[in-house]
C-alpha cells in the first residue's frame, strides 16, 4: 500500500513540566483530508508546529515523504505549506510582495498566471496591491492561506483556517481544499467547527490532553454512532474523557 | 550558496530599509552631522590640531564609523525582532532556508545599510574638510567589516531579546560608550592615563583608529592589528549569531 506522506511515532512535547504531547503515533495518508479536532490546549498546533519544524520534539520521530524533518529539513519543509493559527502580517509590504517573497525563500518564482490564481480563489484580486495593513482580519487569514500554497505544497496544514472568515468564504475555501485533494494534495486541518470537519474530512482525529483519543474514517465513524452528527460523537468522547479525569 | 531563497531574503531586508529612508538614513544623516558640525566646525577650529590633522579632519573617520555601527545593529536586530514580534519569523522558520542563507540575508543587508550610512556622513563632512582618503580601499574593507560584526551582534541579539527595551539594551549601555571612549572624538594621547588604559582595551577603539589609518594616514595603534581584530570580532559575531540561529533558542518552541 502507499506509504504515508506524514508518519508521526512515539511523539512527545514538553514545556517544562507541563506534557502537550504525550506519546502520540499517526499515520497521515497521501491525498486524505485529515481532521485533527480537540478542545483548547489540546495539542493540535503543538503536534502540526513539530511536523513543519516551528517547534522540536522532546522525543519521538516526525518523517515527512519519508524523511526525517529535523535531520533532512531542507527536503521535508518543501513538501510543506503551513497556515498558521495566529494571523501575522508584515505591514511593510502588500499582498502581492508578500506572496513573491515567500515564493522566493522556498526557491520558486511567482509565475503571473499562479499568483493571479490563488489571488482569485482567495478572493484577494481587489487587494494585490494593498498593504497588509489595509486588510480586514478575514483578508488577512485568507492571505496566510495563499502564502502557503505559493510552493504547491505537496501536504497542507490548516490551523483553525476558518475562524474569523465569512461564510461565503469558508464555503469557496472548502471547495477550494477539496480542489486541492482533487489534484492531490494532503491537507491536515484542525478546527473547531465540527460540521466543517464533517462535510470535509475523510478522515478525523480526536486528541485531548495530548493523546489521540481516536482515528477513524468519518464515514465509519458516523455510520457505527447510529445518525448522531459528528458534533454529537465528539461531545461524548471528549465530555466522557474529562469526567473520568475528573 | 546564491540562490534564490537567499537573494529573496536580502532584497526584502534591503527594501524593507529602503521604505523608511528618513529614519533608516536621513536620521542617522541629521544626527552625524550635527555632531560633526558641533564638535568638528565650532569647537574643532578652537582646537589645535592631533597629530598634524585638523581636528574637523580627524573626527571623521570616527563619525563615519558611529552611524556604520550603529545601523548595521539596529538593522538586523529591529528587523528580526520585529518579525519574532508580530510573528512573521514563521514565514522563514518554515522555509527550506538553511541557517546560513538566513543569517547571511541579515547580515549583508544590515552591512549595506551601515555601509551606506557611513558613506553619507563621508560625504557631509567631505563637504567640510574634504574627501581625500590615504588608503580607500583598506578603509572600505575595514569599514565593511565592523559593518559585518555588528549586523551579527544585532541577529544574535534579536533572537535574545524579548522586549524592545532589550534591543536597545546593547547600543545604549554598550555601544554608544564604547564609542565614545573608543576615540572618535580624541587621541588616546590627549587621555589622562587610566582612560587611556582603558581606552586600549575597548574593541571600537581598534575600529576607530584603523579607519583612522585607513582614511588619514595616522593612527595611535598598528593598522594591522587593528584590522586582524576585526577580522576576529566579525567571525566571532557571525558565529555566535549562528551558533544561535541553529539551536532555536527562542524561536522554535
Ligand atoms: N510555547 C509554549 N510554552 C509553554 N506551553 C505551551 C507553549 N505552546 C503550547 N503550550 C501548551 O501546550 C498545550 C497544547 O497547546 P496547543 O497550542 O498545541 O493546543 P491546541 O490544541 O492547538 O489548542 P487551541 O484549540 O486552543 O488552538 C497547552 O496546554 C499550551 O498551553
Ligand atoms: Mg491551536
Amino acid at each position: 500500500m502507499d506509504e504515508p506522506v506524514v508518519e508521526i511515532r512515539g511523539l512527545v512535547k514538553r514545556y517544562g513540566d507541563l506534557t502537550a504531547l504525550g506519546g502520540v503515533d499517526l499515520a497521515i495518508r497521501a491525498g486524505e483530508i485529515f481532521a485533527l479536532l480537540g478542545p483548547n490546549g489540546a495539542g493540535k498546533t503543538t503536534l502540526i508546529s513539530i511536523v513543519a519544524g516551528l517547534a522540536r520534539a522532546t522525543a519521538g520521530e516526525v518523517r515527512v515523504l519519508g524523511r526525517d524533518v529535523v535531520r533532512d529539513y531542507r527536503e521535508t519543509r518543501r513538501a510543506i505549506g503551513l497556515v498558521p493559527q495566529e494571523i501575522n502580517f508584515d505591514p511593510f509590504f502588500t499582498v502581492e510582495e508578500a506572496l513573491r517573497f515567500q515564493a522566493g525563500y522556498f526557491g520558486v518564482r511567482l509565475g503571473e498566471a499562479r499568483l493571479a490564481e490563488l489571488l482569485e480563489v482567495l478572493d484577494l484580486t481587489a487587494k494585490r496591491r494593498a498593504s497588509a495593513r489595509a486588510l480586514s482580519g478575514g483578508m488577512r487569514r485568507r492571505l496566510l492561506v495563499a502564502k502557503a500554497l505559493v510552493h504547491e505544497p505537496r501536504i497542507l496544514f490548516l490551523d483553525e483556517p476558518t475562524a474569523g472568515v465569512d461564510v461565503e468564504l469558508r464555503r469557496s475555501l472548502w471547495a477550494y481544499v477539496r480542489t486541492l485533494r482533487a489534484r492531490g494534495t494532503t491537507v491536515v486541518l484542525t478546527t473547531h467547527y465540527l460540521e466543517e470537519a464533517e462535510a470535509l474530512a475523510d478522515r478525523v482525529g480526536v486528541i485531548d490532553h495530548g493523546r489521540l483519543l481516536l482515528v477513524e474514517e468519518t464515514a465509519a465513524l458516523l455510520a457505527r454512532s447510529g445518525g448522531r452528527s459528528l458534533e454529537e460523537v465528539y461531545v461524548d468522547l471528549v465530555g466522557r474523557r474529562q469526567a473520568v479525569a475528573r | 550558496m546564491i540562490s534564490l531563497g537567499f537573494r529573496t531574503l536580502l532584497a526584502k531586508e534591503v527594501r524593507r530599509f529602503l521604505r523608511v529612508p528618513g529614519q533608516t538614513l536621513g536620521s542617522p544623516l541629521v544626527q552625524t552631522a550635527l555632531y560633526f558640525l558641533v564638535f568638528g566646525w565650532s569647537l574643532g577650529a578652537r582646537l589645535r590640531d592631533v597629530d598634524g590633522v585638523p581636528y574637523a579632519r580627524f573626527i571623521v573617520p570616527g563619525l563615519v564609523l558611529m552611524g556604520v555601527i550603529l545601523n548595521s545593529y539596529l538593522n538586523s536586530a529591529s528587523s528580526l525582532f520585529v518579525m519574532k514580534l508580530q510573528g512573521t519569523v514563521i514565514d522563514i522558520l518554515v522555509s527550506p532556508l538553511s541557517y546560513a542563507e538566513i543569517l547571511g540575508a541579515f547580515v549583508l543587508a544590515a552591512a549595506l545599510r551601515g555601509v551606506l550610512v557611513g558613506a553619507i556622513t563621508f560625504a557631509v563632512a567631505g563637504a567640510f574638510t574634504g574627501f581625500e582618503v590615504a588608503h580607500p580601499a583598506a578603509a572600505l574593507a575595514l569599514v565593511a567589516l565592523v559593518a559585518v560584526t555588528f549586523a551579527g551582534l544585532g541577529v544574535a541579539s534579536a533572537i535574545w531579546a524579548q522586549t524592545f527595551e532589550q534591543v536597545n539594551f546593547f547600543p545604549t549601555f554598550v555601544i554608544m560608550p564604547l564609542t565614545f571612549l573608543g576615540g572618535v572624538f580624541s587621541s588616546v594621547r590627549m587621555l589622562p592615563r587610566p582612560l587611556a588604559v582603558a581606552t586600549r582595551l575597548d574593541p571600537i577603539f581598534y575600529m576607530v583608529d584603523g579607519v583612522r589609518a585607513a582614511m588619514l594616514g595616522v593612527s595611535d595603534a598598528s593598522p594591522l592589528a587593528a584590522a586582524a581584530l576585526v577580522a576576529a570580532l566579525a567571525a566571532a559575531a557571525l558565529g555566535l549569531a549562528y551558533g544561535l540561529l541553529r539551536s532555536g533558542w527562542r524561536l522554535r518552541g
